[in-house]
């Protein structure tokens, strides 16, 4: 067994420097947050600048069209919640924010597997499908503290528009360096495909990462890309890669239906049919755990597992 | 990166630019003209409604007073004091009372009520504000929602300094919706006293009278009970006028409107 060692980055903490740098930058940044400023990060810019700080309450829904409201008054709010409990509000985030294409920004934290120990009802796997369709929305997933950073101050403080920042907890794999540059519409090759181009975001691109070492033992070489921006998906990138390997394999946090496998193959389907494993949470929720590492086992979603499917699948 | 981006803000600009005049607007003599404009209109909207299949026709025929009064009266007299009024609209179905008003009043070209609700009409049938600009700030027509987002605009104006009121226009049926009571409080919460909520008390809903599908009274008592002013007002649109502009004195809460139609 693989033991978890570079899950030791946390997105809340990257998110709290973010919301810093964007609020000195940019006079014009607000944080408003449903009563969870200590468990998503915006504490810290919530005693850094308190006059740009709203506690909304326990109240998604007020919580998202408040947030339009500061948008319609010419500011940029980011609005903060648990990923699972802003999709409580996401009708009032299609109607209110979405038809008027506001610029508001909405930060699901503890997204996907990342919030272990609260179990089935906390663990947002649906987001980025509801997310997906709603038009004109930006939707980014970064890995790393590093890329959580930067892409979140690039869409706060230089893209006008709705976005949805997708975020896990803590785990984050440390997989980009400081230096590394990530744009919206962007992804980023982490390593080029050759028999097999692994797609994956968020945590999941670090246990993607090291199932790709794991094949490569076994002699296949695997590609892998990181595909922070789930909107719009980089059908480039995904074509060209792709377009090197016998297999297609999709690596998410996620319901395999909707999520990222899902917008690969409908880039697929249409410029190059090609065979895709989708690897995820199979149409189910999940499930308390002690550790991630241990959730991760529950859920078939180890480095491990995650090559013995892809090597099942080669044949 | 470039850091500090040019702010867009969107009230500023356009947002009922259309409505703001110059000029008295606060005497008997306005009051009483006001009404002879909310009747017309009201004779006109019995007009439109039956050229459109009498859509929402209960709801617009309650509201036109108070758009009247909104639209017709309170943001320019705010114009004419200095401060900035603006309308949320909450109840999105009230569209043919709204767009016969703003006809009524040349803010909109009459021809254009024929083309109400079709796909490539500004006047669709639920407000798209990015067709509307200048005349309606946000797209509803899902309830419960406004009163959230005029805190928002009011939440940013105590940042920014600006004098603004919000009155946001409510149906009776809409207070069911649960995000209205979130919003209630948060408005409570931040002493937010430049919003008025304006609820149109009809008594009725879709399946019929209100106090049957889920009972809204004592309903000032309630908004009370939220840390609100609330104060009643018969559906006349003098009445409405006069009230809302004596509320602009009242401080540290935000206040509660119902207009009542006759029982």
């Amino acid at each position: 067994m693989v033991v978890i060692v570079w899950f030791n980055g946390s997105y809340r903490k990257a998110l709290a420097e973010a919301l810093i740098e964007a609020g000195s930058r940019n006079s014009s940044v607000v944080v408003l947050d449903a009563d969870t400023p200590k468990s998503t990060g915006t504490l810290a810019f919530a005693r850094k600048f308190p006059e740009r700080f709203i506690n909304i309450g326990i109240s998604e829904q007020d919580l998202v069209a408040t947030a339009a409201g500061m948008a319609l008054a010419g500011k940029t709010p980011i609005a903060a919640a648990f990923a699972m409990f802003l999709m409580r509000a996401w009708e009032q985030v299609r109607n209110t924010i979405a038809r008027d294409k506001l610029n508001v920004k909405l930060i699901g934290t503890h997204a996907g597997l990342s919030d272990f120990m609260d179990g089935a009802s906390h663990q947002a796997l649906e987001d980025i499908a509801l997310m997906r369709t709603l038009p004109g929305f930006t939707i980014i997933a970064p890995a790393s503290p590093a890329a959580t950073k930067k892409l979140v101050l690039e869409a706060t403080l230089n893209h006008e528009g709705p976005v949805y920042i997708r975020l896990g907890r803590d785990n984050a794999p440390n997989i980009h360096t400081d230096s590394d540059e990530f744009h919206i519409g962007g992804s980023k090759i982490i390593e080029d495909a050759v028999d097999v181009a692994v797609f994956s975001f968020g945590p999941m691109l670090g246990v993607a990462h090291q199932a790709v070492k794991i094949l490569r033992k076994h002699g296949i070489q695997a590609g892998l890309v990181d595909v922070y921006t789930i909107k719009p998906i980089d059908r480039d990138t995904i074509i060209k890669q792709s377009a090197k390997a016998n297999l297609v394999v999709c690596v998410e946090d996620h319901n395999i239906h909707g999520g990222l496998g899902s917008a690969v193959a409908e880039v697929l389907s249409e410029a190059m049919p090609r065979r895709i494993l989708r690897i995820g949470v199979n149409d189910s929720f999940g499930a308390s755990a002690r550790t991630y590492q241990q959730l991760l086992e529950y859920m078939g979603l180890t480095p491990e597992r995650i090559a013995d499917k892809i090597r099942g699948e080669l044949g | 990166m470039s850091g500090e981006r040019d702010a867009a803000p969107i009230l500023n600009g356009f947002a009922h630019s259309l409505l703001v005049t110059e000029g008295p607007l606060l005497g008997s003599k306005d009051l009483h003209l006001l009404v002879e404009r909310a009747e017309s209109a009201r004779r006109k909207l019995v007009n439109f409604l039956s050229s459109i299949g009498g859509w929402h026709a209960g709801s617009s025929l309650s509201s036109i007073n108070i758009v009247a009064a909104l639209y017709g009266h309170w943001i320019p007299s705010g114009s004419v004091k200095g401060i900035e009024r603006l309308v949320v609209i909450s109840k999105g179905h009230i569209t043919p009372a709204l767009y016969v008003w703003f006809a009524a009043e040349g803010l909109i070209n009459e021809k254009e009520l024929e083309t109400f609700a079709e796909p490539w009409s500004m006047l669709q049938s639920h407000p798209e504000a990015r067709r509307l600009k200048g005349l309606v700030i946000n797209s509803s027509g899902s309830l419960g929602q406004g009163l959230s987002i005029a805190n928002g605009i009011a939440l940013a104006s105590r940042i920014d300094g600006t004098h603004r009121e919000i009155a946001v226009l409510l149906g009776d049926g809409e207070l069911d919706e649960g995000q209205v009571w979130e919003a209630a409080s948060t408005a409570a919460a931040h002493r937010l006293d430049n919003i008025i909520a304006v609820i149109d008390r009809n008594m009725v809903q879709h399946t019929g009278p209100t106090e049957m599908v889920k009972p809204k009274e004592p309903l000032a008592a309630k908004w009370e009970a939220f840390g609100w002013y609330a104060v009643e007002v018969p559906n006349n649109a003098a009445a409405i006028a006069a009230t809302i502009e004596a509320l602009s004195e009242l401080k540290d809460k935000p206040k509660a409107m119902i207009v009542r139609s006759r029982g």
